[in-house]
């Protein structure tokens, strides 16, 4: 059906739905005139009919509304004067009576029609304002962008009256997948599901051409999905391209199966097409800024392995070499040049423990040899104050996992030890369906700051670079429990 | 068998100095060592075709695990059991745990690798 066929059933409806009640109010106030006319002149009783012709006029304007004050004035003709007066209204002495209460009824007519399109408009836009301000708020408090989705296209369609809507993004195939939809209709599309989308589909055209589209009526049109669409009976769509970052990123469409959109439709999807560009944006920007610290990150611990490596490989090594070479030496020569080696191999060994020391600073081996139960273990055995652990799983995790959980005790106890006064460090480590948790706990004074140093910052990088937590409880008084959560793909 | 009959010993290092350094140490208060290593696959071959009494395992061979090393000679060679000696150039203490869980008699510092240090730990245990 064309656009014009539609509108053409569209009008007709109102025009009979006014005609209906009008002869119903038409009729309630002829019996009110009956009642009365006996002692009151039937043509003053005119006016009433303005009782039947206004409700008219509010709910379906001022055309039917003039049918109405037209037939009432007949009406009253041919009821209530005699035969002869039938046509009253064409006397020279009431033309200006008729003519009054005719325009009057048109007039009144058209300014309650008028009145009922203006707070009509007014309560769709405080609609959209409502619906466009949830999206925002959902946007502005960093919302993941599926959640967002599924507001938009829940809004959408609700404003719409589509029957379904959808978020649908381009991929470098040309496919395009469903991001999210709204709707429980057979022409739904999965969330997730991919299609060849292509013109003259509306959404085809909204996502090769980057302009709003809309097509009604899908007779003729080749390709899975507008067979889907034809089967289900869809009848109208609008679609309009979501532009993030100066490309068409995807779009957002909506259908009817009933009736075409009205004619603004493109226009009020607009503006969310705008907050839903946004979303994407903003959740680009936050992926690309978590993806580059953790490659920051992963970059400093590759270089710190490595650089373990080399002291142990070089340096180490050679010094180790040569402490076992002087003690050879040492049981050959003479027994007063044997004290003098004696100290020098005595010295080698404090160095090479000071250079021991500084490389676990660098890199703990042990965490890659044998995972975070071994390294945590030695964490407690070097600290200074009593660390209770409890390590609920032996299992290995990504390294980067690893690497932060290990670093988290490792400053957690360092810190206690420096600022807490406290009398010991418990330590719980679990292994969730879907996370690592982390919890370290002391008995210190609290009022930890992490504004007052660099390594309670520096395991916010950490954890957050890897999609995880960090919350540090610290009142003044009463310990430190710093609680991490990493998430674990599994 | 006690510590003071260990005559033969197998080294597996990835460090050519140290070995060198290791074998006239060890050879020289009468600990003959019958082969050296530095690969685990080479290890498993040399400690099948030699039959050590003894075997020095270095805990890091370049990517190569001495612990992973350490189990499959004593898987191989049940005798073996508490007759592998760990060494390394980094501290007990950085491996205490592994050390611990390993069916390895023990854990000797290279820089004080000696004939009476690996005889000490293999007698040591039962
Ligand atoms: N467990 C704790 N108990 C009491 N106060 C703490 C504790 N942990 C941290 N603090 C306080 O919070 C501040 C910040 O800690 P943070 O670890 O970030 O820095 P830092 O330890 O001072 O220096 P560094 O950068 O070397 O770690 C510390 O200066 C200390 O005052
Ligand atoms: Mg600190």
């Amino acid at each position: 059906m064309t656009t014009a066929g539609l509108a053409l059933r569209v009008g007709a409806g109102r025009w009979l739905g006014g005609l209906l009640a009008g002869a119903v109010g038409v009729a309630a106030v002829t019996t009110v005139v009956a009642l009365l006319e006996p002692s009151l002149p039937a043509l003053g009783l005119l006016p009433l009919y303005l009782l039947a012709v206004l409700p008219v006029a509010v709910r379906w304007g001022a055309g039917p509304a003039a049918v109405v004050s037209v037939a009432s004035t007949v009406l009253l003709g041919y009821l209530f004067l005699p035969s002869s007066r039938r046509l009253w209204f064409a006397e020279v002495d009431n033309a200006a009576a008729t003519g009054v209460f005719l325009v009057t009824a048109v007039v009144v007519g058209n300014l309650a029609a008028r009145l009922r399109r203006a707070a009509e408009h007014s309560a769709r836009l405080s609609a959209e304002q409502a619906a466009l301000r949830r999206v925002a708020t959902q946007v502005a408090r960093e919302a993941p962008p599926e959640e967002v989705f599924a507001t938009v296209v829940g809004e959408i369609g609700r404003l719409l009256g589509a029957d379904s809507a959808a978020i649908v993004r381009l991929d470098p195939d040309g496919l395009s997948t469903v991001i999210a939809q709204d709707g429980d209709g057979p022409e739904r599309l999965p969330v997730g599901s991919r299609w060849s989308i292509e013109p003259p589909l509306a959404l085809g055209v909204a996502l090769r051409t980057g302009e709003p589209a809309r097509r009604d009526g899908y007779e003729e049109v080749p390709g899975e999905f507008a067979e889907l669409l034809r089967q289900v009976g869809v009848r109208s769509s609008v679609a309009i391209p979501v532009v993030a970052g100066g490309r068409t990123w995807g779009a957002l469409g909506a259908q009817r199966r009933g009736t075409a959109f009205p004619a603004d439709a493109e226009q009020r999807i607009a503006e969310f097409t705008e907050i839903v560009a946004i979303a994407i944006a903003n959740a680009e920007s936050r992926t690309q800024l978590a993806a580059s610290r953790a490659r920051i990150i992963a970059a400093t611990d590759a270089t710190r392995r490595r650089l373990e490596r080399d002291l142990h490989d070089g340096a180490q090594q050679r010094l180790v070499s040569l402490a076992l070479e002087l003690r050879q030496v040492e049981s050959a020569v003479p027994a007063q040049v044997r004290a003098d080696l004696d100290r020098m191999a005595g010295d080698l060994t404090e160095a090479l423990d000071e250079l021991r020391e500084l490389s676990r600073g660098i890199h703990p081996v042990v965490l890659s040899e044998g995972g975070l139960g071994p390294a945590l273990r030695a964490i407690a055995r070097r600290a200074q104050v009593p660390v209770e652990l409890d390590v609920r799983t032996a299992e290995r995790f990504p390294e980067p996992v690893e690497v932060a959980a290990y670093y988290v005790v490792s400053e957690a106890v360092t810190n206690t030890t420096k600022h807490g006064g406290a009398s010991y460090v418990e330590v719980t480590l679990d292994a969730g369906a879907n996370a690592l948790a982390l919890r370290v706990r002391d008995d210190g004074a609290g009022g930890a700051d992490p504004a007052r140093g660099s390594g309670l910052t520096g395991l916010r990088d950490r954890v957050e670079a890897l999609g995880g937590s960090i919350h540090v409880t610290s009142p003044a008084g009463a310990g430190t429990t710093i609680e991490v959560s990493l998430p674990l793909a599994r | 068998m006690i510590g003071g009959m260990l005559r033969r010993c197998l080294i597996v290092d990835d460090n050519e100095r140290f070995l060198a350094v290791a074998r006239t140490s060890l050879e020289r208060d009468g600990l003959e060592v019958v082969g050296t290593a530095s690969t685990v696959a080479d290890a498993l071959d040399k400690a099948d075709r030699l039959r050590p009494d003894v075997v020095l395992v270095d805990v890091a061979l370049g990517a190569e695990s001495g612990f992973d090393l350490t189990r499959q000679l004593v898987e191989r060679h049940p005798d073996l059991r508490a007759r592998v000696v760990l060494i390394s150039t980094r501290r007990e203490e950085d491996y205490a745990d592994l050390i611990a869980l390993s069916p390895a008699a023990g854990f000797v510092w290279k820089a004080q690798l000696s004939a009476g240090a690996v005889r000490e730990l293999v007698a040591g245990r039962p």
